[in-house]
């Protein structure tokens, strides 16, 4: 097993490489630079040679991108060129964490509604609440956060006044160790988090209970389920030792990417709820042909997407103990 | 089965909180809660306005007696919404409005722009004279005004001293400095370019930013400091606006002690030194920025303002910002579209709604060598084809004003309204033909140009990707259809940056397409800003790709041309409106190389304890707060 995880990490090495050389070339050739333009007026084509020099785009691509892989291995990402004076890496670890906050929070939410939901829907299938779950998931996926989110809003902030219409309760100067909220603002934090929360979470949930409840349908008709019924298992017993630790690898498999892009902010969410994530920071940097934003932020999440394959990998193995590394 | 019961006790959760989530739609009965409580406020407001006067003056006083940090809570607070992050707080780079309004509140300009007409007033300058018809401008500057630091450990404003321990006082000095590092190519301005105008300034901006002859440009810059109170401009060529250059961010005197030593970073909460009525005592970035009074500001007195403290917000959606503002969490914000009719129709939020007109102007321009829109007939038939009036009344929906010239009527210069231009354009209740004539006479031009009912014209309209722009295409569309039955216009959309390089002038012809979309906001408000630089044929930017070749109207375009170019070197002020006056007709009317369309308005609601004013940027130190009513509804 080790030594599977240790040629997995080596093997980040080429995939990273090979994802921001395609990134960067991509964002390359895409018509339109970051300094043709201030909003819709062009600039003098002197002004964006200076502009161009500063940055150093007046090098040949190749030059580029391999100064920019010399200095991102040096945990120097750049110049934001849209944001005057902000490096990439203060944007990335000023925002990532409230990304990171909401994102967690939605992701157990969605398992927590999610799974138990899955469960029923297939013990009692075809049953009330089989449909009734089946319906609540396909609402959950069909109903999107642009929606959802500003309904929220409506009902628990301006008519019920229960909770904050918008914004996140901490910033990343106050936050411990880089992501917790400081305990003296637990309280304002999770009714500010709750709404995005639950917004985020609610699709989520929808899809998790879905392949919840397909993969647990499949597993009971198995024979060594039959197997432990013949037995005489308590039926308890069966389900959970037994199915729902097998029919839980479909789960996992989409857990991994589930957790990268959910971490690393909605862009949806975010902005209906004016949270300071880097959700906006996909795709505002390309709208701005701002380079080293599109690069980082496409550094972070195929990190996190590597290193949630590969951990999802391992918990297969312990799902399952048929598979084998070796 | 203990198990069993908990998952259904949860899955009875489950669906509990999502029927509450799927509530059914929001109905109007509920809305009238919101009206009760702003009536009562309203009628405090009336009351109390004679009073917040008397209370001003006793909190500034306040303020002096008690340096010590005072909770933000007791300051009298004003929350507002940037709408975005801004991308920086120097004047030296600065290009888009949310960090021009940062700007604003921390540096103070030579002159600043009138809230009424936006002529130029004075602001760090007490007077100025061109002793040459505009050639030479001396500016004289008031000498109380000193640099300021927010000391974040005690929280206190304190006036920066030099390194002899005196006050550092605001001078020509740092206006010399503020203009050169603008146009310094080390800086890589982006709005470097409005300050050609003044002697040198193209050529050092312009040049190798690594070339030896730097320093020796940089001193030939036509910006001097005569004495350390009076500053002096040689330009380029006579400018009769440049009193409003001076007003611009670009000019603004800068730091250069702190410049100096912080570099890129001089800008955030702790290094950054400023003289206006506001410091900057915090930037979260995407999430708030606070600015405190700066007592030293010597103007307090003169101001009717009362704001101590802006709480200044980055909420982006439109719709979760009004939300906030309806909550009372904002103390104005601008209205989304979807909720114009509900604004409207509310009995107390109609209350509360402004529509302001911007200087900024939405057309369509035409690329004018390209067959079939080569022709001038043509083009001014599709310009006059287009219902101006039910387009912003039924499409856009924001009071914007119906165009007939490129520059809005705020703008020094611009004849906005006359009839005399375009009266095709303009609805009969503005004194023009009225969209029923003016069709009418679309019919006729389109013919003679040998198009009856548009028989043989294809036309390609472009616009870059927008929900409001698509709409705003299609109602033209449908009406071009309507006046032109047998023409066939094809629209297409493109993202942002991709549509500015198709439109650009590197573009060969055959890609062009034959009408697209642009806005023009004002830089300052004259008419040299609009229909100088963006269209004059030797010196503008020229989309239009206008040539003194035009086989139909070569001689107009030279005229239009020549007209600019006159008008920028002319000091006599009605001399100038009216070389504009004929430069806009030339434009729209006989050459017609664009469809001006509506002149933008930003639509606002205020609380009823909020006097806010107008400036094109907004002053925070002129906004009244009654800070009673407001804790009041607030519950603060």
């Amino acid at each position: 097993m080790t030594r599977y995880i240790i040629r997995r990490v080596l093997w980040f090495i080429p995939v990273l490489l090979a994802i921001m050389a395609v990134t960067f070339f991509l964002a390359y050739i895409t018509p339109g630079g970051p300094f043709d333009f201030a909003g819709e007026k062009q600039l003098p084509e002197s002004v964006r040679q200076n502009l161009m020099a500063k940055y150093g785009l007046d090098d040949p691509p190749h030059i580029q991108f391999i100064r920019w892989v010399w200095n991102a291995l040096h945990g120097d990402l750049g110049p934001s060129y849209y944001y005057k004076g902000r490096s990439v890496n203060e944007v990335l670890s000023q925002t990532f964490p409230i990304s990171a906050q909401l994102g967690a929070l939605a992701l157990l939410l969605g398992l927590l509604i999610g799974v138990p939901m899955g469960i029923i829907a297939a013990l009692k299938q075809n049953t009330f609440w089989d449909y009734s779950s089946t319906f609540i998931a396909i609402l959950g996926v069909s109903i999107p956060n642009l929606v959802l989110g500003p309904l929220l809003i409506w009902i628990f902030a301006l008519k019920l006044g229960w909770l904050p219409t918008a914004r996140w309760a901490v910033n990343y100067k106050e936050l411990i160790l880089g992501f917790f909220p400081p305990p003296d603002k637990l309280w304002p934090f999770f009714k500010h988090a709750i709404l995005p929360a639950v917004t985020l979470g609610t699709g989520l949930s929808a899809s998790i209970a879905r392949l919840t409840r397909a993969s647990l349908l499949q597993v009971i008709r198995e024979d060594y389920i039959r197997t432990a019924r013949a037995k005489g298992l308590p039926e308890r017993t069966i389900i959970i030792v037994h199915a729902l630790k097998n029919s839980m690898i479909p789960v996992v498999t989409v857990l991994g990417p589930m957790f990268a892009g959910v971490v690393t902010g909605s862009l949806i969410v975010e902005q209906i709820f004016a949270i300071p994530g880097m959700g906006k920071f996909f795709v505002a940097s390309v709208t701005n042909r701002d380079y080293p934003v599109i690069l980082g932020t496409t550094l972070l999440y195929s990190v996190l997407l590597v290193v949630a394959n590969l951990f999802v990998d391992i918990v297969y193995a312990w799902l399952d103990p048929r598979i084998r590394y070796d | 089965m203990k198990q069993k019961r908990w998952f259904m006790l949860v899955a009875i959760l489950v669906i509990a909180s999502f029927v509450l989530a799927a509530c059914p739609q929001p109905t109007p009965q509920v809305v009238e809660k919101t009206v009760v409580v702003t009536k009562e406020v309203k009628e405090v407001v009336t009351k109390e306005v004679q009073k917040i006067i008397t209370k001003e003056k006793v909190v500034t006083k306040e303020v002096v007696v008690t340096p010590t940090p005072v909770p933000g809570e007791e300051k009298v607070t004003l929350d507002i919404n940037l709408g975005t992050e801004p991308p920086t707080a120097d004047p030296a780079l600065a290009t888009d409005t949310t960090s021009v309004t940062v700007i604003e509140q921390l540096f103070l300009g030579l002159t600043d722009l009138a809230e009424e007409d936006m002529h130029a007033i004075p602001e760090l300058a007490t007077e100025w004279e061109t002793p040459d018809d505009g050639q030479t401008w001396i500016f004289h500057m008031r000498n109380d005004v000193p640099w300021v630091w927010y000391n974040p450990a005690t929280g206190e404003v304190e006036v920066v001293k030099d390194d002899d321990g005196n006050p550092r006082v605001v001078n020509a000095h740092d206006v010399v400095y503020g203009v050169k590092r603008t146009l310094d190519p080390r800086t890589a301005s982006d709005y470097a370019y409005v300050l050609y105008v003044i002697k040198g300034g193209e050529a050092l901006n312009t040049a190798d930013p690594a070339a030896d002859d730097l320093d020796a440009l940089l001193a030939d810059v036509g910006v001097e400091a005569v004495d350390d109170f009076t500053v002096k401009f040689t330009l380029e060529y006579p400018a009769a606006y440049f009193p409003q250059i001076a007003s611009m961010w670009v000019t603004r005197p800068q730091p250069e002690w702190v410049i100096a030593d912080k570099g890129d970073r001089w800008i955030e909460p702790g290094f950054i030194v400023t003289n206006g009525p506001y410091v900057m005592t915090e930037w979260v970035h995407e999430d708030h920025m606070v600015f405190e009074k700066n007592p030293h500001w010597p103007d307090w007195d003169k101001v009717e303002g009362n704001v101590e403290r802006i709480y200044a917000v980055m909420v982006t959606e439109a719709s979760t910002s009004f939300a906030m503002y309806e909550n009372n969490e904002l103390d104005t914000a601008g209205v989304p579209l979807d909720q114009m009719d509900r604004v409207k129709s509310d009995p107390e939020l109609s209350k509360q709604l402004t529509i302001q007109p911007i200087g900024c102007t939405y057309y369509y321009g035409f690329t004018t060598p390209k067959a079939p829109v080569d022709n001038p007939l043509v083009r001014r038939a599709l310009s006059a084809a287009i219902d101006r009036k039910t387009l912003v009344e039924e499409v856009t929906k924001g009071g914007q004003i119906p165009a007939n010239t490129f520059a809005p009527k705020m703008i020094f210069g611009s004849p906005a309204g006359d009839p005399e231009i375009a009266p095709w354009a303009l609805p009969e209740d503005m004194g023009g033909w009225g969209y029923d004539k003016a069709a009418e006479e679309a019919r006729k031009w389109m013919a003679d140009a040998g198009f009856p009912d548009g028989e043989g014209l294809d036309i390609l309209l472009m616009h870059n990707v927008s929900e409001g722009h698509a709409k705003i295409a299609q109602a033209i569309q449908a009406m071009w259809q309507s006046v032109f039955p047998k023409a066939n216009f094809t629209i297409e959309t493109q993202e942002w940056k991709v549509y500015l390089k198709t439109i650009g002038k590197k573009t060969p012809l055959e890609d062009m397409p034959h009408v697209w979309r642009l806005g023009w906001c004002q830089d300052y408000p004259d008419e040299n800003n609009w229909v100088h630089e963006v269209f004059n044929p030797e010196q503008g930017a020229n989309r239009p790709r206008l040539s003194f070749d035009d086989p139909y109207v070569g001689d107009k375009i030279k005229e239009f041309s020549e007209t600019t170019i006159t008008a920028a070197r002319t000091a006599d002020p009605e001399k100038r409106k009216e070389l504009y006056k004929k430069a806009e007709k030339l434009l729209v009317d006989d050459i017609a190389a664009i469809a001006p369309i509506y002149y933008y308005t930003q639509v606002v609601v205020t609380k009823p304890w909020l006097k806010r004013h107008w400036h094109d940027t907004p002053h925070y130190e002129t906004w009244v707060i009654d800070w009673a009513a407001k804790k009041a509804a607030t519950g603060k």
